[in-house]
């Protein structure tokens, strides 16, 4: 598939007055809940991956489904749907980090990176972990979105169209993410 | 013989072992995998890598996600909302439908603070969540200050929507929440019920408020965006930071 360009607008799906919605007629909603069921938790995940917190999360992951919903609705492609919703989050979440940054920019001086773990987890950060932590926040920002989707089971097409990328840019992408950890972890 | 062919790179390892190698490709390097150990150590040490990042990856994010119960909730009353909004809608900015989200949740955390009111002074969120026209800031601009009365038949909508009936309707001013004067629509979702009981965060306040943010919008000292969302998060917050007071100034 063509791969958006990755400053592409975010599309929301709205009816313009008078246009026509949902062509087959059918009502996307129950289809739109139980994706909700199956894909909450990894796009939440994505989204405090880049550093926002769990209410904002939380309010990206809404508006990506009713942006689902209305997509739906106006009977548009389902074509690597999944990789069509990624996208979406991802532009919604960076534009939120984006603004979190400039209202509390005394608390996100440094790059989020991946979040470190809470009192709870502490035990389980092995040292392992923490050489995996810094291996993540020394990659560049797009091998660490390719990892991150990755990690959520998404298909390097969905990769791709979720980050505007071609298929051959994400695999070397993750190549190389993945290299870098092999050597990190190898002393 | 396989083990005498090149060997395969990282990237060929990694994409065999994701399932993503075209079916030839893949056919051919498991040959190559089945006579050469070293190959095998290294597809061997790469799914150790990826299971310890996936595992890496859960154990610091997993323990964080909150229930899905209420989020579910939500979002299903959300989608009754579009729906029954089917065939009205105007085309909403992005920024103005992710304020839907941050009003509903301001909303669940302001509206223990606000039991002194006889009514919420903010609307609410699920049936009030903003609406704006696409407009620049020089369209804004270019219009002199004032904004249109509601429609009678957008007022009806209104009270209908907010369970209140005809009856009463003098007891409350149809406001917008977002102001025409800067770019607010007159949507049945832009607009709620001001009670003209609430005599602290009334609607004269509100509109010292959107003087205050028109005047700075059109000064180019703020971009209309950032207006247009503060209105629809919550104007009391956005009077109080635009003000710097916490209780609203007399005119």
């Amino acid at each position: 598939m063509a791969a958006p360009p990755d400053s592409a607008p975010i599309e929301i799906a709205l009816p313009a007055r008078g246009e026509s919605v949902c062509a087959s007629g059918s009502d996307p909603e129950p289809e739109v809940l139980a994706l909700f069921d199956q894909w909450r938790a990894p796009l939440l995940r994505y989204a405090l991956s880049l550093g926002l917190r769990v209410p904002e999360g939380e309010d990206i992951v809404q508006e990506v489904f009713l942006a689902l919903f209305r997509h739906l609705r106006l009977g548009r492609s389902r074509r690597n749907l999944r990789g069509w919703v990624f996208r979406v989050a991802h532009n919604l979440a960076l534009k939120r980090r984006e603004e979190a940054r400039r209202e509390r920019a005394a608390e996100l001086t440094a790059e989020p990176a991946h979040p470190g773990p809470g009192p709870e987890e502490q035990l389980a950060h092995t040292e392992r972990h923490a050489r995996l932590d810094a291996v993540l926040r020394a990659l560049p920002e797009q091998d660490r979105y390719c990892l991150y989707l990755r990690a959520e089971g998404l298909r390097y097409r969905e990769i791709a169209a979720a980050l505007g990328m071609s298929l051959g840019s994400v695999s070397i992408s993750l190549a190389r993410s993945f290299e870098r950890m092999r050597r990190a972890a190898g002393g | 013989m396989a083990a005498e062919d090149a060997h395969p790179s990282d990237r060929e390892i990694l994409m065999a072992a994701d399932g993503e190698l075209p079916a030839r490709r893949a056919a051919r390097l498991r040959a190559h995998l089945a006579a050469c150990g070293a190959c095998r150590a290294r597809m061997a040490e790469l799914d150790t890598g990826i299971r310890e990042f996936m595992e890496f990856h859960r154990a610091s994010l997993d323990s964080r996600l909150p229930s899905a119960s209420g989020p579910r909730a939500l979002l299903k009353a959300r989608l009754a909302e579009v729906s029954t909004a089917r065939g009205a809608g105007v085309r909403l900015s992005h920024a103005l439908v992710m304020a839907a989200g941050v009003v509903i949740l301001a909303m669940a955390a302001t509206v223990s603070m606000r039991n002194s009111f006889t009514w919420p002074a903010v609307p609410r969120a699920n049936l009030t969540p903003g609406a704006a026209l696409a407009e620049d800031r020089a369209a804004v601009c270019s219009v002199g200050p004032g904004q249109p009365a509601v429609p009678a038949r957008l007022r009806q909508q209104v009270f209908a929507r907010y369970g209140l009936p005809l009856t009463r309707a003098d007891a409350y001013e149809v406001d917008y929440l977002i102001t025409p004067e800067l770019g607010g629509s007159p949507d049945v979702r832009n607009l709620w019920p001001e009670p003209y009981a609430n005599i602290v965060w009334n609607a004269h306040v509100k509109d010292a408020l959107e003087d205050r943010l028109r005047d700075l919008v059109c000064s180019g000292a703020l971009d209309l965006y950032t207006a247009q969302r503060d209105l629809a998060t919550d104007w009391i917050a956005a009077y109080k930071r635009y003000f710097h007071t916490n209780k609203p100034i007399s005119r």
